[in-house]
């Protein structure tokens, strides 16, 4: 079982709900994000342009380094195969932040725990979809188990086709969220490039943020 | 390891994060600051959830009226989520709608009734309570009125901000005044709205602005018949991304192709099939290139304009008015059209719907008594004549290529539609521009067809039900005294005055003097042309009262503040398409009141002073067939709902419902149906029944003010135009200004803001801080501007910064930037609407748009340079909008006044 998120780009129009959502839900402080929407664009010279949005979040690797990398088994790989943090054992160290490849983790500081995308666990557990796939205005983000064919993550990357199906650049950690974008809508960027839509202030501890 | 077997569920961690403990910490500030305890926190979930009512209640952080399920623990709105319910947004909401509980309950709201007591803009208040506030400005306005007149008095309102429309202009209708405004009106959808009730007779509804909830069509995407959709000045995966956006979404998906025009690169532009990136200002010389290319290749639909429009009809060349039967013959019918039959080669009237016994001809130029005559269809080909693809290219900076893929597309591949957004209404050629959209789509047959979106549903809008003008109420004299009204007879349509004839009265007192200004609306001076010309004629009034939810910029020029409702805390019959739904009250704070409610009890206040027709408003024989003012808010809502037949309480339990059944609401082809007192079929809204492209109805319009008032005005100075007509933006690159100012303002919609909403809210200022200007590296290179330079903007009206987003996504002669204030320097000398407000750069004197009085908001010419640094101020990291995270604040009783 690897319950994970599949995220349609050819849908997506970056109108930040999922990332407003998300910080409503789960009480996320000012200047972090586990659900960040980037602009990924324009590429090219005007007129000739393309360009997509890429909400971008905790990646549930398969092999997740931040997991590897816990002193203390604070971040853990739970039985429905999502990657998770226990704030009661974690300790701060911001190990995992740095492990992470995309940024995906950010430090509370006013509980001194490191915390991430949860895949809204306390919602799914009394069934309900996550904040940010419930809020989407545009219906492109889809939850469920990856290893189950007749699960709707499944069907969707079933239906998009191999060519169209993307993830974040693989450091070996085997990233499960899959992005779909076909290339009518924009060539895909293995390395996602520099964010124009916001600025350095925006995205808090951009350093961190960035990801590719 | 071990903690891989453990199951999420139940861990005390994932606890602290449960829908309630979430959104009560984002009441406290942070969540630590222990409105709920940890151990309170490691209670049950389903315990926890088991306390929360959740209430279906609908959105109005814009006009959209989402579906809301409303979360409320011990009194408190804890969490917002969409109604699935709700068809239009299917369970979406955006981020202006989850703004609502910050806004709620922000720390700065306005909450009680305050008077000032420095000198105005110290920000020097008092409170008092709502008797006093308002018997004292009621005083005051009779005061004004015994001594100026009624028109001294002018109200205003806008959308931000939970408005009740009409009931700004139902208060001024009543006191006698014919001096209200609002900032858009003229310059947002009435022109649209207008020019289609008139061309086409669809109802309020009929009309393609997808942000004011019409193209019904659209939402259809499961059966969709529409091949391509042309998205003119419009940008709703921005403005309106839960409602048009995600309909936009679902049509795209199904295969219907798009083309933008517009200069910004929005998400709609990267997913269209063409983008045309045009000058600011420029759309309708394009649309005059299309209609010229489709008339010219022959790909209209012959049939249906020979048959459905006016077209075929003969105009006299000098009068510019329709040959009626009458005028030809004895006997003839007034509602008889003449054309000329090519059988007999001679005129004949043209019996309604048709007459196959005659030739009717589409072209040509005829001598009838000595007078000539030319078809409908001649004056609008000898028209877009000029406009060749080549010449639009150049007028439009656009290449030749793209334009003619986009117009063989549209005419190609059918059925298609054309949806007009606001941009067009931000010029002088604001009328021009649906003229120009309405003919293409006539031409082409693209109405009331599978797949079109001008229909005519039955039911349309339920606007009408939810306020009204009393236009009776105003008398002629008084309505010929509306500034600007006589000569912008198109504001006839909302009943409204012109904006800068408003501000000239109230500077210099000319015509006459305004006195007082009662204004329901944010940020004014974030919206009104030209910012800063209005600070004079403010100080000069006798008496400024500013309702709303939390004080803005014009909150320092006045003198009374009254606290208004939130959309959580007010009822309001809502709807989506045909089903109908209630907007209600989830909780209520301080001493805020309904907005109806308030003008209600103004009127009030000013009968019992004495005004006799404020009094006459509470008689419903009065003011039948519309409905009186009431005594109370609960009589008011049982009023609007005695429509359906049922009480508000019976209303508000068996939402939602359907409007007419459905068969009956969704239907094709009405013009075609049978009128059974005519036997004839029941053809369109207009005058002939047909549609009118000539556009007759607007020369009569500009002579007397009709259809929309019930006696002659004065005729304005000039006939408007029957056809579509370009005029170039005056202020240009190629003119003098252009040497100086070489670079065109255009603005467009952000996903997070509506109007000058929403600056104040945490979460919403973090996703968008500070106002950007969007230039293309050329531009940025030739003025020394680099990725994030804070830059200053300037026109010939002022100057602002704004931080540079350097990107290919903007034509390297074009700049975009959207309104903005900030509500962090309402306490400074600028009063938050000085450092990077568009508006103190964008043009508000003539010319105007004939019909509406439109000034210039996009299309005027600036030059930019690299700043030293941010305004004095402004905050733009997101920690630094902590001060304004909600504070929990208990419910109060509902204000009775």
């Amino acid at each position: 079982m690897k319950k994970t998120m599949v995220i349609d780009l050819d849908r997506c129009i970056g109108c930040y709900s999922c990332e407003m959502a998300c910080k409503m839900e789960n009480d996320v402080a000012l200047g972090v994000y586990y659900n960040k929407v980037l602009t990924i664009g324009p590429m090219g010279t005007y007129p000739d342009i393309q360009q997509y949005q890429l909400p971008t979040i905790c990646q549930q690797c398969y092999n997740p380094t931040c997991v590897d990398v816990c002193p203390t088994g604070a971040s853990f790989k739970a039985a429905d195969g999502t990657v998770m943090v226990d704030k009661e054992l974690c300790i701060g160290c911001k190990y995992c932040m740095m492990a992470c490849p995309y940024g995906a983790r950010s430090y509370n500081a006013e509980q001194k725990v490191v915390e991430k995308c949860t895949l809204c666990a306390h919602l799914t557990a009394v069934g309900e979809k996550p904040a940010c796939v419930k809020v989407c205005c545009s219906k492109c983000r889809f939850f469920g188990d990856i290893d189950d064919p007749n699960s709707e993550v499944a069907k969707v990357l079933k239906e998009a086709g191999a060519e169209n199906i993307h993830s974040l650049p693989d450091r070996g950690n085997h990233p499960s969220v899959k992005y779909i974008l076909h290339r009518k809508t924009a060539q895909w960027q293995d390395l996602p490039p520099k964010e124009t839509w916001r600025t350095p202030h925006q995205s808090g501890k951009k350093e961190e943020k960035r990801h590719g | 390891m071990e903690q891989q077997e453990q199951s999420a569920f139940g861990r005390r961690d994932f606890l602290k994060t449960t829908a309630v403990i979430g959104a009560f910490g984002a009441l406290s500030g942070t969540w630590s600051d222990g409105l709920v305890t940890r151990a309170h926190a490691a209670s049950p979930i389903n315990q926890e959830r088991a306390g929360t009512k959740i209430v279906k209640t609908n959105c109005r952080s814009c006009t959209a009226d989402c579906g809301v399920l409303a979360h409320v623990k011990d009194g408190r709105v804890i969490k917002i989520e969409g109604n699935p319910e709700f068809e239009r947004s299917e369970g979406a909401l955006c981020t202006k709608g989850l703004a609502g509980i910050q806004a709620l309950y922000h720390p700065n709201r306005n909450k009680y009734p305050m008077k000032r007591v420095g000198a105005r803009g110290e920000n020097k208040w008092k409170r008092i309570s709502w008797d006093e506030a308002l018997n004292e400005i009621a005083q005051k306005l009779m005061e004004i009125r015994e001594k100026y007149g009624a028109e001294a008095v002018m109200g205003s309102t806008g959308g931000g901000g939970n408005p009740n429309f009409l009931s700004c202009c139902r208060f001024c209708d009543v006191f006698g005044s014919p001096n209200w405004f609002e900032p858009g009106a003229s310059q947002c959808y009435m022109p649209r709205q207008m020019v289609y009730q008139m061309t086409y007779g669809g109802g309020p509804s009929g009309n393609p602005s997808l942000g004011d909830s019409n193209c019904i069509e659209a939402f259809f995407y499961n059966e969709i018949k529409m091949k391509t959709f042309v998205l003119w000045g419009t940008d709703p995966s921005y403005s309106g991304p839960s409602q048009a956006g995600r309909a936009l979404v679902e049509l795209r998906a199904r295969g219907v192709q798009t083309i933008v025009i517009d200069p910004r690169f929005t998400p709609d532009a990267a997913k269209a099939d063409i983008w045309l990136p045009i000058r600011p200002g420029t759309d309708v010389a394009l649309m005059m290139a299309w209609i010229k290319k489709i008339i010219d290749q022959k790909w209209y639909d012959h049939d249906f304009v020979m048959k459905w429009t006016n077209l075929p009809f003969l105009v006299n060349t000098k009068t510019k008015m329709i040959l009626r039967e009458n005028e030809l013959i004895e006997g003839g019918r007034a509602d008889t059209f003449v054309i000329w039959d090519t059988k007999t080669n001679a005129p004949a009237g043209l019996t309604y719907p048709w007459d196959d016994a005659l030739e009717p001809a589409l072209e040509g130029t005829y001598t009838i008594k000595d007078v000539e005559y030319k078809t409908g269809f001649t004056l609008l080909r000898e028209r877009v004549a000029p406009f060749s693809v080549e010449k639009a290219a150049e007028e439009c900076g656009l290449e030749v290529v793209k334009i003619e893929k986009a117009i063989q597309m549209y005419a190609k591949n059918t059925p298609s539609a054309i949806a007009l957004g606001v941009a067009t209404d931000h010029n002088v050629n604001s009328a021009q521009a649906p003229m120009g959209t309405a003919t293409l789509d006539m031409i082409m047959g693209n109405v009331e067809k599978p797949g079109t979106i001008l229909q005519r549903y039955a039911g349309g809008a339920i606007g009408d039900l939810r306020s009204t003008m009393l236009k009776k109420f105003l008398p002629e004299a008084q309505l010929r005294k509306r500034l600007g009204g006589i000569e912008h007879k198109g504001m006839l349509r909302w009943w409204v005055a012109q904006p800068a004839p408003l501000l000239e009265a109230m500077t210099t007192g000319k015509p006459y003097g305004i006195h007082a200004w009662i204004e329901r609306s944010g940020n004014k001076l974030a919206m009104v042309a030209d910012a800063s010309k209005w600070i004079e004629g403010l100080k000069k009034l006798d008496l400024v009262v500013h309702a709303f939810v939390y004080p803005t910029s014009f909150s320092a020029y006045a003198d009374y503040l009254l606290p208004m409702n939130e959309w959580l805390e007010s009822d309001f019959i809502t709807s989506s398409h045909n089903r109908m739904f209630a907007r209600q009250a989830v909780t209520h704070l301080w001493e805020t009141c309904n907005e109806t409610f308030f003008w209600a009890r103004l009127a009030k206040k000013c009968a019992e002073l004495g005004h006799e027709e404020c009094k006459r408003a509470f008689d419903p024989k009065a003011t039948a067939p519309e409905l009186p003012y009431f005594n109370t808010y609960e009589e008011q809502l049982d009023g609007w709902t005695k429509y359906f037949g049922m009480t508000w309480k019976e209303y508000i339990a068996k939402v939602p419902f359907d409007n007419v059944p459905y068969d009956q609401w969704r239907k094709y082809y009405i013009y075609k149906e049978i009128d059974s007192r005519t036997n004839k079929p029941k053809g369109f809204g207009t005058p002939s029944k047909k549609l009118e492209v000539y556009g007759e109805s607007f020369i009569v319009l500009g002579r007397t003010g009709r259809p929309w008032t019930t006696y002659d005005l004065p005729p304005s100075s000039k006939d408007y135009d029957p056809l579509v007509y370009y005029m170039e933006p005056t202020e240009n690159r190629k003119t003098e200004v252009g040497k100086e100012y070489p670079l065109t303002m255009t603005n467009g919609r952000l996903p997070m803001y509506h109007h000058g909403t929403l600056r104040n809210v945490p979460y919403i200022r973090e996703l968008y801080p500070v106002a950007e200007i969007w230039v293309n590296p050329i531009a940025a290179k030739k003025y020394g501007v680099a990725q994030g330079d804070w830059v200053w903007v300037e026109s010939l009206r002022g100057k602002i910064r704004a931080k540079a987003r350097v990107t290919e996504g903007i034509p390297p002669d074009t700049v975009y930037m959207e309104r903005f204030w900030n509500p962090e320097t309402l306490d400074s000398p600028t009063k938050g609407w000085q450092e990077m407000n568009v508006n103190v750069l964008s043009k508000l004197t003539a010319p105007y748009n004939d019909m509406f009085g439109t000034y210039t908001l996009r299309g005027y010419q600036v030059k930019i340079s690299k700043a030293d640094g941010a305004p004095q101020g402004i905050l733009e990291k997101p920690e630094e909008f902590k001060r304004w995270m909600p504070e929990p604040s208990d419910a109060a009783p509902a204000v009775r006044l």
